[in-house]
């Protein structure tokens, strides 16, 4: 019975996790072959817009000689990957992707980039100090906006007025 | 000029009181790096290169090479005390380190580490001192032709070496070459891959890649880890090691500065190789094996010296070549371009300040680096107190500042998100962003000097087989399969084995 206890609560926190939305459990091998497609396809982008470049010839390579070479490797060694995985033992360990955490990190550094010179810099980068304290430090509100600000005048004094780096200003 | 005036000449620049104030901010902002989990030497020389825009040249690259080095110091205060490595070299340290400290001898082996890495650092920029300046005189001497030779021998060892799936890096490594291509071509102007962008055409930002790929996809992992951290907390009256400690450790550190210089010398993971070649040549000479893993000093001075000792051998191919062999020296390549100056063969005639400077700068960074790291480790400890998510959310603070500010380009603040969710998804699937780097760097220098060669020799490929080619092919390549066959014999692998076992 004791030895019974441990498995019960595994097979209870796997049942809960597949219940869960996030994170997303991706089989390793279905994972390298996702992977491996993925690079494939970057290395046809890329061999499709090498070859619209002047090739030259071979003992006088143009632009496009050298990427196109490099693309056709990147589709080769990509299938060898996906050729080891599914010549691969069939142990399929299940990977985690897509921590909530990692999430909300992703998606607010990806409004980042969007209102970093709408709204300037220091507002920019201000929010997603509150964002990300709020919703991963787990801080209050008020706290995080606290932070954010004095964070961002620590910033701004130490970027703008000690280092001289120009940052966007937005609307001010 | 004699080499040892060009020396006096470097520590007139490193003992100025700015060369001094860079070099301790650099030493001190490394150990911070190296004692963080999540923050290699890599993102902190990123996150500091704007600070270098405004210096001289040599200050700048004084201060970025200190962050190096002495995240190397830092990193094995957290093995040691937490057993969570600050930053991959270290990871070895953990393993008696962490087993001493819980013995409550926490002490002798910071102390111990400390010494180790002071010998270590300050044997490797002797052997920089001797080897760099003979090796360019060596270099001036050869064509583009061997230039292609050597630089694609180190992409071929850069996927031999590594301690994952050899395809898998090798696919980096072409990955790394192809978005290399990405911007104008610099042969006949025209423009690659860049969509009619502008932003596009000097190619993609090195810092924005660095950071996204090294830095955001570790935080992202990182992020996933729930653990809180427990320090061991050591007495400064505990630092000192008794004799017995004293005599166990000393040949460790010896044979630890001979391997960390002779690895410094292979592309890619030469800081990590050489700390597992060291620990297992450690426990084989070792009369009482069995005590490692269970709190050996020797376990801990032989690594800690070894990763210190790559340092300054890891400088000899960016200085004398122009090639960098790992991805801090391939920042430091990106920041002397930046500063116009041309790391290879000529830079010591043409900028002789820049190279003496930072090697004197290198013996005065482990002086500082020694005195900082053992009175002040009651500080650098309390750093692993503030909550991750605290951290990252200044550290991601100061990388978009840092990213934004090379080329004031929202682009680039694009690249590194996309390349951090790109890198944790590869990191995740087993595929190492070193060698992507690697060959970005390497890549715009391969193609061009491919090409030039080519056009030199009216179209012949045997250019690639000429003498000089194959003089350079045999000897490096010989040597490399020398130190390879020394990490196999020393069982390299099966020591990364043991480790990733451990529970």
């Amino acid at each position: 019975m004791a030895d019974q206890a441990p498995t019960t609560d595994h097979a209870q926190e796997s049942a809960s996790r597949e219940r869960r939305a996030f994170p997303w459990l991706i089989g390793a091998r279905r994972g390298g072959f996702i992977a491996a497609g993925a690079l494939a396809l970057t290395g046809l982008v890329f061999a499709w817009q090498a070859a619209r470049l002047d090739l030259g010839q071979l003992g006088l390579p143009g632009p496009g000689f050298f990427p196109l070479a490099l693309s056709l490797l990147l589709v080769l060694f990509s299938g060898v990957i996906a050729l080891a995985g599914w010549l691969a033992a069939a142990k399929d360990e299940p990977l985690e992707f897509g921590h909530p955490q990692v999430l909300i990190t992703l998606a607010a550094l990806l409004a980042v980039p969007i209102l970093f010179e709408p709204l300037g810099a220091l507002i920019a980068l201000g929010l997603l100090t509150a964002a990300l304290l709020v919703f991963i430090a787990r801080v209050s509100l008020l706290l995080a906006i606290m932070w954010s600000a004095l964070g961002m005048a620590a910033c701004w004094y130490l970027f703008q007025e000690l280092l001289g780096v120009r940052l966007p200003m937005g609307p001010f | 000029m004699t080499g040892f005036d060009q020396l006096v000449r470097g520590f007139t620049v490193a003992l100025s009181w700015k060369g001094l104030l860079y070099c301790f901010i650099g030493c001190l902002w490394g150990t911070i790096v190296g004692v963080l989990p999540g923050l290699g030497p890599l993102a902190g020389m990123t996150l500091l290169l704007p600070l270098t825009f405004g210096l001289d040249p040599t200050i700048g690259i004084i201060m970025l090479t200190g962050i190096f080095y002495g995240a190397m110091y830092g990193g094995s205060t957290t093995s040691i005390l937490v057993r969570i490595p600050g930053e991959a070299a270290s990871v070895v340290t953990c393993i008696d380190g962490y087993e001493m400290a819980r013995q409550g001898r926490a002490g002798p082996a910071l102390m111990i580490a400390a010494v180790g890495s002071f010998i270590g650092g300050t044997v490797s920029v002797l052997g920089l001192m001797f080897i760099a300046p003979p090796l360019a005189k060596v270099m001036i001497a050869i064509g583009p032709s061997v230039e292609v030779v050597l630089m694609l021998l180190a992409l071929f060892v850069i996927s031999i070496v590594s301690a994952g799936s050899r395809v898998k890096t090798a696919t980096m490594v072409v990955l790394g070459l192809l978005l290399g291509t990405i911007g104008l071509d610099n042969l006949t102007g025209v423009a690659r891959f860049t969509f009619g962008s502008p932003e596009l055409s000097g190619g993609l930002s090195f810092a924005a890649l660095a950071i996204g790929l090294f830095g955001l996809s570790e935080i992202l992992v990182n992020l996933e880890k729930t653990e809180t951290i427990k320090a061991i907390r050591p007495k400064l009256r505990d630092l000192i090691p008794r004799w017995n400690d004293v005599r166990d450790s000393a040949p460790a550190v010896g044979r630890g500065s001979v391997i960390g210089f002779i690895f410094g010398i292979i592309p890619g993971v030469s800081h990590v190789v050489s700390t597992f070649v060291s620990y297992a040549v450690e426990k084989r000479l070792s009369k009482h094996p069995e005590q490692f893993g269970k709190g050996a000093i020797a376990g801990v001075a032989g690594p800690e010296t070894a990763n210190n000792a790559v340092t300054g051998t890891a400088m000899i191919p960016l200085l004398a070549l122009g090639i960098p062999s790992i991805p801090a020296t391939a920042l430091l390549l990106s920041a002397l371009t930046i500063h116009g100056v041309q790391p290879g063969p000529l830079l010591l005639s043409d900028r002789p300040e820049v190279f003496w400077g930072l090697v004197a700068s290198m013996y005065i960074g482990n002086v500082i680096l020694l005195t900082l790291n053992l009175p002040l480790v009651g500080i650098f400890v309390n750093l692993l107190r503030i909550p991750y998510q605290w951290l990252v959310t200044a550290i991601l603070v100061i990388s978009i500042i840092g990213v934004y500010s090379v080329n004031s380009s929202v682009v680039d603040i694009w690249i590194m998100v996309i390349s951090g969710g790109i890198g944790y998804v590869l990191r995740k699937l087993g595929y190492e962003m070193a060698p992507l780097l690697l060959a970005l760097v390497l890549g715009d220098r391969l193609e061009g000097n491919f090409r030039l060669a080519l056009t030199m020799s009216g179209g012949s490929y045997a250019t690639f087989l000429d003498s000089a080619s194959v003089a350079v092919l045999g000897s490096v390549l010989g040597l490399l399969l020398l130190v390879q066959a020394l990490a196999w014999l020393f069982g390299y692998r099966k020591s990364v084995t043991d480790e990733a076992e451990r529970p």
